[in-house]
């Protein structure tokens, strides 16, 4: 079998490719980028699952998360994984990106693999964005509005951006819809295509090696496979017990159906987005954009040029002021940010509660002006009345 | 022909027959996916109660549906505004979405404010901004009175 697979495909220059030797002095640190491609196949293989049960419309997307978690066998503990995963990604791949940064790793002849490698955090994020609308609670649709409405103040494409990502004029259908779409169809494509050339990249160039490698020491450390190999298949096990104990003992969130007028609701983003929705507070009037738009945007073009920018061959940490005083300011304020997110007070208003809500359901037939959509009659409404549900009522009791 | 130019011509021929087959199903694909920013949508007016029941109301919460195209559903819509009762037949309506990045605001009436839980906005009883990061007033929504309902036009 083995002579006939030989025969066919080029295993033995596969295997010779992957022994060999790495730079001395290789640590744990360089195994984050096989823990972030271990979470990305696991959220694969749990999104996967999880679509078996999935539907995208607001009619039915609560419910179906509802039903994965309370009633499909394993479905909390696929769905734990899948949740914990998503923040477990996140946390690699920013620790991934620190480790590049701290040992100069994305310098010349390395810019393009830093650079695909600051594409895949965004689609990183973007599968966060994407992701937490689907269960349709509470916080899935505010966290979306706000999301959805920070890019609206972008100049000049900021609102077009705004409707092509909702669908229309406000969050509903068509953006569940767009958003299941972007979560398992466009971004994991992306995300495997930029994964291919992120290793094939990191293949060619080979290792970067630490701060303490001599040109001596480039090819005589331990070979890749199974040395390596085996100490990242070590940190995925750890890394999977860790998300199979959070799955199984961490309860997974569902909050209500989203209900567009609950302004009861305090709406606060996944922990992931905290920093930027807390940013948010300090700019007002005219300087908002500063907040929504122009801090996020310099600083992501800032990591993603930041090769072409720091051009010096320079790895050792103190010789790098610049680099080092910019990259720690970021991640204080980061987790600085995220902190002071997450531990805001709640609003308390004294709103009159003993005045409910009046709650008035249209009695008037609509009245729409200035439609330019196509008005088809032949759209399908699954809306009944309440009198062709009592109809049907009564037609099913007949027939009992 | 050369043998060169010949290889010339066909590397050309095929980057103009892939960026045309590229344009001519790119087009359409991206008008798919971008067709939302030019269409306009809706309004329509909508009854949220009788001017009886409204009648002196300050800043009264008022949770209202209506019925609405989404993509290719009608879909049944949520709204909540502040209705208030001016005198002399006249009304206000505050949106209740806050114009920084829509969250609901809530009235508070000790400090005849509406506070915004997101990102600290305040309005003042006029829907103009006092603090936080807000760059417009509350919206106020445009309203009309028939056959004893009160209606805002949703749009």
């Amino acid at each position: 079998m083995k002579q006939f697979l030989n025969d066919r495909l080029p295993l033995d220059g596969v295997m010779t490719h992957l022994r060999k030797p790495l730079p001395k002095h290789i640590n744990l640190l360089f195994s984050l980028g096989s823990l972030a491609m271990f979470l990305l196949l696991l959220q694969a293989a749990t999104g996967a699952f999880l679509a078996l049960s999935y539907s995208p419309s607001p009619d039915h997307a609560h419910n179906a998360v509802k039903y994965i978690s309370e009633e499909v066998p394993f479905g909390n503990f696929v769905r734990g994984l899948h949740h914990w995963g998503a923040s477990a990604m996140v946390i690699i791949v920013f620790l991934h990106i620190l480790r590049v940064v701290l040992y100069g790793s994305y310098k010349a002849p390395r810019e393009l693999t830093w650079v695909v490698g600051v594409l895949l955090l965004l689609v990183t994020l973007g599968f966060g964005f994407t992701g937490y609308l689907l269960p349709w609670d509470e916080k899935a649709y505010w966290a979306t509005v706000v999301g959805i409405e920070i890019s609206s103040t972008a100049p000049v494409l900021g609102d077009v951006v705004a409707k092509v990502m909702r669908g229309g004029a406000e969050v509903g259908a068509v953006t569940l819809s767009r958003f299941y779409a972007l979560h398992t169809i466009w971004l994991p494509w992306l995300a495997f295509g930029l994964v291919g050339l992120h290793l094939f990249l990191v293949r060619f160039y080979g290792s970067s090696g630490t701060l303490k490698n001599t040109p001596e020491d480039m090819k005589t450390g331990k070979p890749f496979y199974p040395d390596q190999v085996f100490e990242d298949v070590v940190g995925m096990l750890i890394l999977f017990v860790v998300l199979a104990c959070a799955a199984l003992f961490a309860p997974v969130p569902l909050e209500d159906v989203a209900d567009p007028t609950n302004a009861d609701y305090d709406p606060r983003p996944e922990w992931y987005f905290l920093f930027l929705f807390q940013l948010l507070k300090y700019f007002q009037g005219p300087f908002e954009i500063l907040g929504t738009f122009v801090i996020p945007t310099v600083g992501m073009l800032l990591l993603l040029f930041l090769p072409f920018l720091d051009r010096s061959e320079r790895k050792v940490l103190w010789k790098r002021p610049i680099a080092m005083t910019v990259t720690s300011f970021c991640v204080i304020a980061i987790v600085g940010l995220t902190i002071l997110g997450a531990t805001a007070p709640k609003l308390e208003t004294q709103e009159d509660a003993a005045q409910p809500a009046d709650e008035v359901q249209q009695v008037t037939p609509p009245d729409t002006e200035t439609t330019d959509i196509d008005e088809r009659e032949d759209v399908f409404d699954f809306q009944l009345t309440e009198e062709e549900i009592e109809k049907a009522r009564e037609v099913g009791e007949e027939s009992q | 022909m050369s043998k060169e130019g010949r290889r010339s011509f066909l590397q050309i021929a095929t980057a103009c027959i892939g960026g045309l087959v590229s344009l001519a199903a790119g087009i359409p694909l991206i008008g798919f996916a971008i067709s939302p920013a030019w269409k306009k949508g809706e309004s329509q007016w909508v009854d949220i109660g009788t001017v009886d029941r409204l009648k002196n109301s300050r800043f009264k919460k008022v949770n209202y549906t209506f019925t609405a195209k989404d993509g290719w559903v009608k879909a049944t819509k949520k709204r909540s505004v502040y209705v208030t009762d001016v005198g002399n037949g006249e009304w206000s309506v505050f949106s209740r979405t806050c114009s920084h990045l829509g969250c609901l605001v809530r009235w508070d009436e000790s400090k005849e404010s509406f506070l915004c839980p997101c990102h600290g906005a305040v309005f003042d009883k006029d829907g103009v901004v006092v603090a936080g990061p807000p760059p417009r007033p509350l919206q106020k929504l445009e309203v009309k009175v028939e056959n004893g309902l009160l209606y805002v036009k949703e749009s």
